[in-house]
């Protein structure tokens, strides 16, 4: 189990202070409010919870979670195996920017934090996604591989719902009790992602792929994604 | 002993299909040639055939039982030599039954050599409700190899107001190239009320599709062109829902709605303007779509 210092390293990695411009992007949030598929608390949370049941966020995770193994056993070619998986199978030009750009953010962050790893960054045969350096970083500092999946969703879900409070817009009460909402899906959603075989790395994408492709053509908008 | 005789009984008590297609194209002097084929029951290969030059082989592939039922299994491989260029589609839509509590499997295997290209254009598939099926396709691309496939797919038999209840689909598509992937899209849809209704899922339409071409990056242009097509074309019994976005060494579209011909039309444009950009020539629609 965790260590206070690991807690503390888990609070530090997931805290939306964390330099790596999460506030910037909506997943396609932004043109569902444009569409007014998504305009009150119960539609976004049905969304969040359909993302975390099927979407692309569970996919996100378990490579996370293969980044994570894969520096713990020192194995640099899984690394950047599971690196490249990750561009290959995000589903729109600007969801893999956003990845690629907040993953660049964090190398640069660990890179003075924890010099060590630029072993496993100088690894990868192209830019690192944001899920393989958060792996990463999770492994190196030794938080417990369920904690880092729970804490990885959760500061997911806490980017989502703060982005969704300036686009519907909601009460930051609102907000909150919703982030409380989600606790349950996001713990049955991270137990299934510590059980899932490569195999099963699959989402229903059609909603997110159509939002973010539609986003990208949005005239005006906020976010980056 | 006894086993085996048991074992023979089940399988012919289910009848299951377990049809094989090889296919390899060379090119010899600009012809492209079907050097090899080899189809078993209940698929059969057309004699190739040539609209369009002979540089290009058009080949159809029939399902002669209409369909697949549980426990069923297709395999494809399909080898593209270097410089040969070939347009694969299927005579009509193929059907995926209701299972009888086995998964029905389709695996294809393509390897494209380099600076051949190869056309997959299949017609749709229809996944009656309560059907449980699994699609693999990987595509190997040597360099300078290009790909474009479609995948129109129908959840329940929605002319008769059958929906997708029931049952699991799942398509996993994969493009790599020197050991790296390009495109990974590994959907899935677990049959039920909340995700066939579900604006992140079907949003209440029985009809998904994708276009992907892969081959070297494609300018922003193209993309706008592919969306413009998109917007301009004729108005179909419904309007679905469309997008473009670049991916990394090609394009994709989505579509989903409730028109095959609205969704067919659309692709066709698309097709024929990554020819034009890309090939040099228009595209040739074969025959058997009409």
């Amino acid at each position: 189990m965790m260590n206070n210092l690991n807690l503390l390293r888990l609070l530090q990695i997931t805290n939306t202070a964390l330099p790596v411009g999460a506030y910037s992007y909506s997943e396609g949030l932004e043109s569902l409010v444009e569409a007014h598929v998504i305009y009150d608390q119960t539609t976004l949370k049905h969304w969040l919870e359909q993302e975390l049941g099927y979407g692309a966020i569970k996919i996100e995770a378990a490579i996370m979670l293969r980044g994570y193994r894969a520096t713990e056993i020192g194995d640099l070619e899984a690394l950047d195996y599971w690196n490249n998986w990750a561009k290959a199978a995000r589903e729109t030009a600007e969801l893999r920017e956003q990845s690629w750009q907040m993953g660049y953010a964090l190398r640069r962050l660990l890179e003075k934090l924890e010099p060590e790893l630029s072993k496993e960054f100088n690894s990868l045969s192209q830019e690192v996604s944001f899920a393989i350096a958060f792996g990463i970083i999770a492994a190196h500092w030794e938080i417990d591989p369920s904690a880092a999946t729970l804490g990885y969703l959760h500061s997911w879900a806490t980017n989502l719902i703060s982005a969704s409070i300036r686009l519907i817009p909601l009460g930051q009460t609102i907000g909150q009790q919703l982030l409380s909402k989600l606790h349950s899906p996001i713990v049955e959603t991270s137990s299934k992602i510590l059980a899932l075989t490569d195999d099963n790395l699959s989402s229903c994408g059609w909603g997110l792929a159509l939002a973010s492709m539609a986003h990208e053509i949005q005239y005006s908008r906020l976010f980056r994604s | 002993m006894n086993e085996i005789s048991s074992d023979k009984i089940a399988s012919s008590l289910f009848s299951e299909w377990h049809g094989k297609v090889n296919l390899i194209y060379a090119d010899r002097q600009k012809t492209t040639q079907l050097i090899h084929n080899l189809a078993t029951a209940p698929l059969k290969v057309q004699k190739p055939f040539y609209p369009e030059g002979t540089d290009i082989c058009h080949s159809v592939i029939l399902h002669t039982a209409g369909g697949m039922v549980g426990g069923d299994r297709l395999s494809f491989d399909v080898q593209l030599q270097p410089n040969a260029k070939a347009l694969i589609t299927t005579a009509a839509a193929s059907k995926i039954y209701r299972s009888n509590g086995l998964q029905a499997q389709q695996n294809i295997q393509i390897k494209v050599d380099s600076d051949a290209y190869l056309e997959w254009l299949t017609q749709e598939n229809i996944i009656f409700n309560g059907a449980n099926y699994r699609q693999d396709l990987r595509v190997e691309l040597a360099p300078k190899a290009t790909w474009l496939g479609w995948e129109i797919t129908r959840f329940g038999r929605s002319a008769r107001g059958e929906k997708f209840i029931t049952g699991e689909w799942r398509s996993y598509t994969e493009i790599w190239r020197e050991g790296k992937p390009l495109w990974i899209d590994r959907q899935w849809l677990p049959a039920g009320e909340e995700i066939i209704n579900s604006p992140h899922g079907l949003a209440g339409q029985p009809i998904v599709a994708s276009l992907v071409w892969v081959g070297e990056k494609v300018s922003p242009e193209i993309v706008e062109k592919a969306r413009e097509l998109w917007q301009n074309q004729p108005t179909f019994s419904s309007k679905g829902e469309a997008g473009v976005t670049q991916i990394t060494e090609g394009l994709l579209c989505r579509y989903r709605g409730a028109s095959s011909a609205e969704v067919k039309h659309w692709f066709k444009g698309v097709w024929h303007l990554l020819r034009l950009c890309f090939c040099d020539r228009p595209s040739c629609p074969p025959r058997v779509w009409q």
